[in-house]
């Protein structure tokens, strides 16, 4: 045995207590963050509650919190930049704390210096999300961030470059189940949707398109064979594609349409009577 | 391998990139008044002037520096860039034809089979890097060469070669000698072309359709 008691460096659990008490009963520092800022090892002035700690005018006399942590207050505010974003389009803590990470390591190797911090969050949170198996298409990132979509591209090679890491191809099924549950489609539509993209990629009928733009034709396919039917302007917002995009990768996936389908789906409308762009 | 004499392909330069100094500082505003073919743009401090006979844009700066795009060989950046700078004395200036430097070529080869990209970015990894959402080519970069491939799933690559600028500050002041000194990677980055084409023929035929 080498250790019978640990030290607890969480949150200090009275703190939630109260909202707004006079009182401030947090017997500690706040939460250390020990992967992320240098220790949060800054001392903290309690509100006064005697006559001495007022000064004429009735403010406190030792002003409080103002230097948490000197250095990395431009990380803090990386960090709090990324968790709302995250939040905005509800990602899970563990992909919040690879972007943090990430970003502390780019922010060390000081190479992208020069480059705005809010979009090498953004684009930490794009590589963060891709190693976890959820990609989320860079239109995405850029409804939650003010960047560009040119620039969080722009720094997204740039950290690979200097993380030396390299991230996995999209595939066509990374975003099905996303987009699908966006437009309301039942499970056998996605499904459908899901092997029709697949097929069109292993029989290369789709070379050079985007997987976006595959998915995005695909599901346009499963759902105009179900009962389910959602217009391309639909289907374009939610993924990000243009129509014409949609009718072009379309286009090249019609006249194999028989053999994309499932071989268990049923259709509502038949494949002959699908509309032809 | 398959070499590359196996079956012909046709590298076309389409653009040849050279700077050049005049060693004098020039007054644009003279330039754009008097100069033919000339397009002056005042918010950034430049003013382009096109020429006709080698298809050249050149870009000139009032401290003397110039940039001469457009050519289709090495040769032709040569002459258009003396050329330049002959018209530029003919306004009155004491041009010093100096520094003359082959900066970027831009080639295209079709590759006479089509790609497919996913599978090369797989078997390339470091050298390769795929973002269709960004662009639709495949960017391949050999460090030993300096030059970055652009693969496109139709089978067309487009390569540039870099040419890094080299601090050869011992420039002679003579503005009618193009001394082979002064473009000493002329000769090499037309065959660094062709030798990063051969480099690359053997993955690509192998992630071919």
């Amino acid at each position: 045995m080498c250790r019978d008691r640990v030290i607890d460096v969480g949150s200090e659990w009275r703190t939630f207590s109260n909202d707004k008490a006079t009182k401030d009963p947090s017997r500690v520092g706040d939460t250390q963050n020990p992967l992320l800022s240098d220790g949060d090892l800054s001392t903290m002035i309690g509100k006064g509650t005697g006559a001495a700690s007022f000064d004429e005018f009735g403010n406190s006399k030792y002003q409080n919190r103002r230097t948490m942590s000197s250095s990395d207050r431009a990380m803090m505010n990386a960090f709090k930049e990324i968790t709302n974003m995250a939040d905005r389009i509800n990602l899970p803590r563990n992909i919040v704390d690879r972007t943090n990470n990430l970003f502390k390591q780019v922010y060390e190797q000081k190479s992208l210096k020069g480059r705005s911090n809010d979009a090498i969050a953004s684009a930490c949170l794009y590589i963060a999300c891709r190693q976890e198996g959820v990609p989320r298409t860079f239109k995405e990132i850029c409804a939650v961030s003010r960047i560009s979509k040119k620039e969080i591209g722009r720094c997204f090679k740039l950290i690979l470059k200097a993380l030396e890491t390299s991230v996995d191809l999209i595939t066509t099924g990374d975003f099905m189940s996303r987009f699908c549950s966006n437009l309301g489609l039942p499970k056998q539509v996605q499904m459908a949707a899901t092997h029709i993209a697949r097929k069109a990629v292993e029989l290369d009928l789709v070379p050079g398109r985007s997987p976006i733009s595959v998915a995005a034709a695909a599901i346009y396919m499963a759902s105009q064979a179900s009962a389910e039917k959602r217009t391309q302007k639909e289907i374009g917002d939610i993924a990000g594609v243009a129509d014409v995009t949609i009718r072009q990768s379309y286009r090249l996936i019609y006249p194999r349409a028989p053999d994309l389908f499932p071989a268990d789906f049923k259709f509502d409308t038949p494949v002959d009577k699908l509309p032809q762009l | 391998m398959d070499a590359d004499s196996d079956v012909a392909l046709d590298i076309l330069i389409t653009n040849v990139v050279c700077v050049f100094r005049t060693r004098c500082h020039l007054n644009l505003r003279k330039i754009a008044l008097e100069g033919a073919n000339v397009i002056y743009k005042r918010d950034v401090g430049k003013v382009l002037m096109k020429l006709r006979k080698p298809r050249i844009t050149a870009t000139i700066w009032s401290s003397g520096k110039v940039i001469c795009t457009g050519a289709t060989s090495e040769e032709e950046a040569k002459f258009g860039a003396r050329r330049l700078a002959r018209s530029l004395q003919k306004l009155g200036f004491q041009v010093i034809f100096t520094d003359f430097k082959v900066v970027n070529v831009l080639a295209v080869c079709n590759m006479p089979f089509e790609i497919r990209l996913p599978e090369f970015t797989k078997n390339n990894r470091p050298h390769a890097s795929y973002e269709p959402e960004l662009h639709p080519a495949v960017c391949y970069r050999i460090k030993t060469l300096r030059a970055t491939l652009q693969i496109f799933s139709t089978g067309s690559i487009t390569v540039t070669d870099h040419v890094r600028q080299l601090s050869d500050a011992s420039a002679r002041e003579n503005n009618h000698l193009l001394d082979s000194r002064f473009c000493p990677k002329t000769g090499p980055n037309v065959k660094a072309v062709a030798s990063a084409v051969e480099q690359i023929y053997p993955f690509v035929f192998e992630s071919r359709k």
